[in-house]
C-alpha cells in the first residue's frame, strides 16, 4: 500500500493534494455553521449524478421528451425516486444557498480580505435559479410548459426584451428549439459555469481560510482543529441530515409530479417552483407599465445591496452589534420574501376556482400517465390521450355515424341524437315528442308512435314511467327509485298501454323495440349491426346495417361510446 | 479540556496542531467514511436497477402473434416470395403504428407453406433468393441455403430460421421472432 502512495506521490504529488484538502487549519475549531458549503458541495454533485442518470432515458424534444419522462418516472426501475431526488434537491439546493449566504452574511464573512468569496459565491446564485428555470421545462407537461411561458414573456416584456425571448426560446414560440436550447443550458452551459465559479470559489475560500468567531487570539489558537477529521465531520453529518430529508420527502411525495402533457391551445393554470414565488406575488402588484418595478428594479436592488454589503458595512469590528445597518437590510429582506411566499400560498389556498382547477389538473395528469403506459404515438405531445378508447370511438363515430347522428353537439339530424341517450331526461322528451327532430323526426321511416302531450300523459305519471323503463334498459346504470319504477311498471302494461307496441321480455317481438337493457353495449351493438332484426326496429328500420363496414372491435367501442351516454352526468 | 493554567494551556496549543487524540481522530474517519459509503448508496442502488432495466424488461418489441402476410394464392409452387411483415411497435416510451419489422420468405413446396426468417443466422445480413441455382444466398459472408432452409454452403452455423406459419381461410399469417445470430441452436431474442 505505502509502495502503491508513494508512487502515485512521486508521479501526481497525491499527498500534497491531500494535504491541501485536509490539513488546513480552523482557528476556534470546526463548526457547525461552516458546513453548509461543503453540503451545497454534495448537492450539485448529486445533481449532476442524478441529471446524468435521468439524461440516459430523456429525449429533448417536443414530440418526445413528456413520453421519455413519464416512460423513465413510471416504467424504469427506481426512476421516479432518481426523479424526485433531482426535483427535491433543486429545493434543497436553493435552501441551502439561502441559508450559506445568510451565515456569510451574519459572520461578515465577506470583508476584507475575502470580498471576492462573497462576490464568487453570490455569482453563482444565478446559475443555481438558471438550472431551476431550466429544468422546469424539460418534462414538456403542462406546468413547466406554462411556467415556461410566463418566465419567457416577462423577459421578453422587458425593455430590449423582445430579440433576446426570440433568441432564448429558438423562435417565436416555445418549440423543439426551445426544448433543445433549454437543455442545452441546463446539462452543458450552466454546469460548466457552476463548477467554473465554484472552483473559484473554493480556491479562494481555501486561500483565505473560515472566518472565525470573535474571539481573543489566544482562544482561537488554543481551541484551533483540522479541516480533516474535525469539519469534515461536522459536514457529512449535515449532509446525511440534508439526504435524509430528500428521501423522506421524495418518498411521501412519490417522487416529482407530472402533469399532462404541454397542450398549447389548453389553459393551465401554472405557478411557478416555490422559491420563485415572491417574484411571482411581486408581479400581482407592479402590473402592466410598472411591471419592471417587480422583474427588474426590486431583484436588482437586492442583488445589488448584497453585492455591495463588503463596502456598504463600514462597522469596526465583525460584531453583529456594530452592523446594524447590515443586519436589518438582511432582516427586511428575509422578512420580505417570507411575507410574498406566504401570500402567494395564501391567496392560492382561498382562491376555490384556482383549488378546482389544481384538482383537474392533477387528475388529467394522471389520466395521461395511465393512457401512456401503453406507448404514446410518435406524434407526441397530447397524442398519449388518442390511447384513450373514447378517443378512437369518436373518431369512428365522426366518420361513420356523424352524417345521420348527433353527440355532443356536431353531427347530422337525419337520426336521433346521441347525447345523453336515454338518461332520464332523453326518455322523457322521446315520450312527449318523439317526432322532434331530437328523436325520429329526421327519419324517413319511424313516425309510428304517437307523441304523449302532458294532457294525455300528466308529469305525475310520466316520471314513474321514465323511471320504469330506466329500471329496465341495462345493468349498471345507478341507483333506481324501485317504488317509482314498479308504479311505471304498471302504467306500461295497463294506463298507457306501451306494451301494445313494446316487449319488454328478452326476444319477444312486436311492432316497436324490444324495450329490454335497450341502453345496453350488446342492444347498442346488435342495433349498428343490424337493426331490422324483429326484435329491434323490424321493417321499419332505416339505418344502414355496418356489420360489414366496421370490425367487431370497432362496433364494440362505439357502442361503448354509446352505452356510457346514458350515465354520463352533462358534457362530456 | 480548555480549563487550566497557562503551562497547560501552551500545552495544548501544542498538541491542537499535531494529530489531534487519537481514538476520537479514528472514530471521526469512520463516520466520516460509514456516512460517505450510505450517501453515496442512496443514489447509486437505485441508480444501478434504474440503468440495468434493459436486461430484465423488454424494451423494443413488435408482431407479437401472427401477422397476415398476404392471400395463399400469392404463393407459387416452387418459387420462394419474399414479404415485409409489418406490426405495431413499440419502442420504450413509443408506439408506432403497422411499422416495419423484418420480412419473411414464404415458400411453398409439395403444396405446404413454409415460412423463413429473412435474417442470415450467420451474423445477421438479409439473404436473398437465386433463382437459377435455386438456393438461399447471403450477401455479406456467402452462407448458402437450400430450398428447405437447410445449409449449404458456407459460414452459416445452422439452418434458416423458420417460423411459424398459419394458413385459414386463404390468407397466410406468420408468427414473426428475431433470434440470436452466431449460435449452432435456435434461440429467441
Amino acid at each position: 500500500m505505502k509502495a502503491l502512495v508513494d508512487w502515485l506521490d512521486d508521479r501526481a504529488s497525491i499527498r500534497a493534494v491531500w494535504s491541501w484538502f485536509a490539513d488546513q487549519e480552523l482557528p476556534g475549531g470546526a463548526r457547525l455553521r461552516y458546513s453548509f458549503g461543503s453540503v451545497l458541495v454534495f448537492l450539485v454533485v448529486q445533481q449532476a449524478v442524478l441529471g446524468i442518470l435521468l439524461a440516459s432515458y430523456y429525449s429533448p424534444s417536443a414530440t418526445d421528451a413528456w413520453a421519455s419522462v413519464e416512460y423513465l418516472n413510471d416504467q424504469v426501475t427506481a426512476g421516479w425516486f432518481l426523479r424526485g431526488l433531482h426535483h427535491h434537491g433543486s429545493s434543497a439546493v436553493v435552501v441551502l444557498t439561502v441559508l450559506h449566504i445568510l451565515q456569510t452574511a451574519l459572520a461578515g464573512a465577506y470583508r476584507k480580505p475575502r470580498e471576492l468569496n462573497w462576490l464568487s459565491g453570490l455569482v453563482m446564485a444565478a446559475p443555481v435559479l438558471g438550472f431551476a428555470l431550466t429544468g422546469y421545462l424539460l418534462p414538456w407537461d403542462q406546468k413547466g410548459y406554462w411556467a415556461t411561458q410566463v418566465a419567457t414573456s416577462i423577459l421578453g416584456s422587458m425593455p430590449g426584451g423582445a430579440p433576446l425571448r426570440v433568441l432564448l426560446q429558438g423562435g417565436t414560440e416555445c418549440g423543439n428549439l426551445t426544448l433543445t436550447r433549454f437543455f442545452t443550458l441546463h446539462v452543458f452551459v450552466l454546469p460548466i459555469a457552476l463548477f467554473g465559479l465554484l472552483a473559484v470559489h473554493i480556491a479562494l475560500v481555501k486561500k483565505h481560510g473560515v472566518t472565525p468567531p470573535e474571539l481573543p487570539k489566544a482562544e482561537l489558537e488554543l481551541k484551533k482543529q483540522r479541516y480533516f477529521p474535525s469539519q469534515l465531520f461536522w459536514d457529512v453529518l449535515l449532509m446525511a441530515l440534508t439526504s435524509c430529508v430528500l428521501v423522506m420527502l421524495t418518498f411521501s411525495t412519490h417522487g416529482a409530479t407530472l402533469y399532462a402533457p404541454a397542450q398549447p391551445a389548453s389553459n393551465f393554470q401554472a405557478r411557478p417552483e416555490w422559491y420563485f414565488l415572491p417574484l411571482f406575488q411581486l408581479l400581482k402588484y407592479f402590473e402592466g407599465p410598472t411591471q419592471f418595478i417587480g422583474t427588474a428594479v426590486i431583484p436588482g436592488a437586492l442583488a445589488a445591496f448584497l453585492a455591495g454589503l463588503p463596502w456598504i458595512d463600514r462597522a469596526q469590528s465583525r460584531k453583529m452589534g456594530e452592523r446594524m445597518p447590515v443586519v436589518a437590510g438582511l432582516a427586511v429582506i428575509m422578512s420580505g420574501i417570507i411575507v410574498l411566499i406566504t401570500m402567494a400560498l395564501h391567496d392560492d389556498a382561498k382562491d376555490l376556482k384556482y383549488q378546482k382547477a389544481v384538482i383537474a389538473q392533477v387528475h388529467e395528469g394522471m389520466r395521461a400517465r395511465e393512457l401512456a403506459k401503453a406507448g404514446v404515438l410518435p406524434q407526441g405531445g397530447d397524442a398519449v390521450f388518442e390511447n384513450d378508447p373514447q378517443v378512437a370511438a369518436r373518431r369512428l363515430f365522426k366518420d361513420s355515424c356523424e352524417n345521420c347522428h348527433t353527440l355532443d353537439d356536431s353531427g347530422g339530424e337525419e337520426a336521433p341524437n346521441l347525447t345523453q341517450f336515454k338518461d332520464r331526461e332523453w326518455l322523457s322528451a322521446v315520450i312527449r315528442n318523439p317526432h322532434d327532430k331530437r328523436f325520429f323526426g329526421g327519419t324517413k321511416t319511424h313516425k309510428e308512435m304517437e307523441p304523449y302531450a302532458a294532457k294525455d300523459l300528466p308529469d305525475a305519471k310520466l316520471k314513474p314511467l321514465v323511471e320504469y323503463l330506466y329500471s329496465i334498459q341495462g345493468d349498471g346504470l345507478g341507483p333506481v327509485d324501485a317504488v317509482l319504477a314498479a308504479q311505471g311498471q304498471k302504467l306500461f302494461a295497463d294506463d298507457v298501454d306501451c306494451n301494445t307496441c313494446h316487449e319488454v321480455k328478452p326476444g319477444e317481438t312486436s311492432d316497436g323495440p324490444n324495450l329490454f337493457h335497450a341502453a345496453s353495449k350488446e342492444w347498442i351493438a346488435r342495433v349498428i349491426r343490424d337493426s331490422s332484426a324483429p326484435d329491434l326496429f323490424g321493417k321499419v328500420a332505416s339505418m344502414p346495417s355496418f356489420k360489414r363496414k366496421l370490425s367487431d372491435d370497432d362496433i364494440s367501442k362505439l357502442a361503448e361510446l354509446i352505452a356510457s351516454q346514458t350515465t354520463n352526468k352533462g358534457g362530456s | 479540556m480548555a480549563s487550566g493554567d497557562e503551562k497547560d494551556r501552551g500545552n495544548l496549543v501544542a498538541r491542537s496542531v499535531a494529530p489531534e487524540d487519537s481514538r476520537r481522530h479514528f472514530l471521526k474517519t469512520v463516520g466520516i467514511g460509514g456516512i460517505g459509503v450510505g450517501l453515496a448508496a442512496v443514489v447509486a442502488a437505485p441508480a444501478a436497477a434504474y440503468v440495468t432495466y434493459p436486461l430484465g424488461h423488454a424494451t423494443v418489441t413488435g408482431a407479437n402473434g401472427f401477422v397476415p402476410v398476404g392471400k395463399s394464392t400469392s404463393f407459387k409452387e416452387g418459387q420462394p416470395l419474399k414479404v415485409d411483415v409489418f406490426a405495431d411497435k413499440r419502442d420504450a416510451w413509443n408506439r408506432i403504428l403497422q411499422v416495419k419489422v423484418g420480412s419473411v420468405w414464404i415458400i411453398r413446396k409439395g403444396g405446404k407453406l413454409r415460412a423463413f426468417s429473412s435474417v442470415c443466422p450467420h451474423l445477421g445480413c438479409a439473404f436473398d433468393y437465386e433463382p437459377e441455382v435455386k438456393e438461399f444466398k447471403c450477401p455479406c459472408h456467402n452462407a448458402f441455403y437450400t430450398i428447405d432452409g437447410q445449409v449449404a454452403g458456407g459460414p452459416a452455423p445452422r439452418p434458416m430460421d423458420e417460423l411459424e406459419l398459419e394458413e385459414k381461410d386463404g390468407k397466410v399469417a406468420v408468427h414473426y421472432q428475431r433470434f440470436r445470430t452466431g449460435t449452432a441452436t435456435k434461440e429467441v431474442v
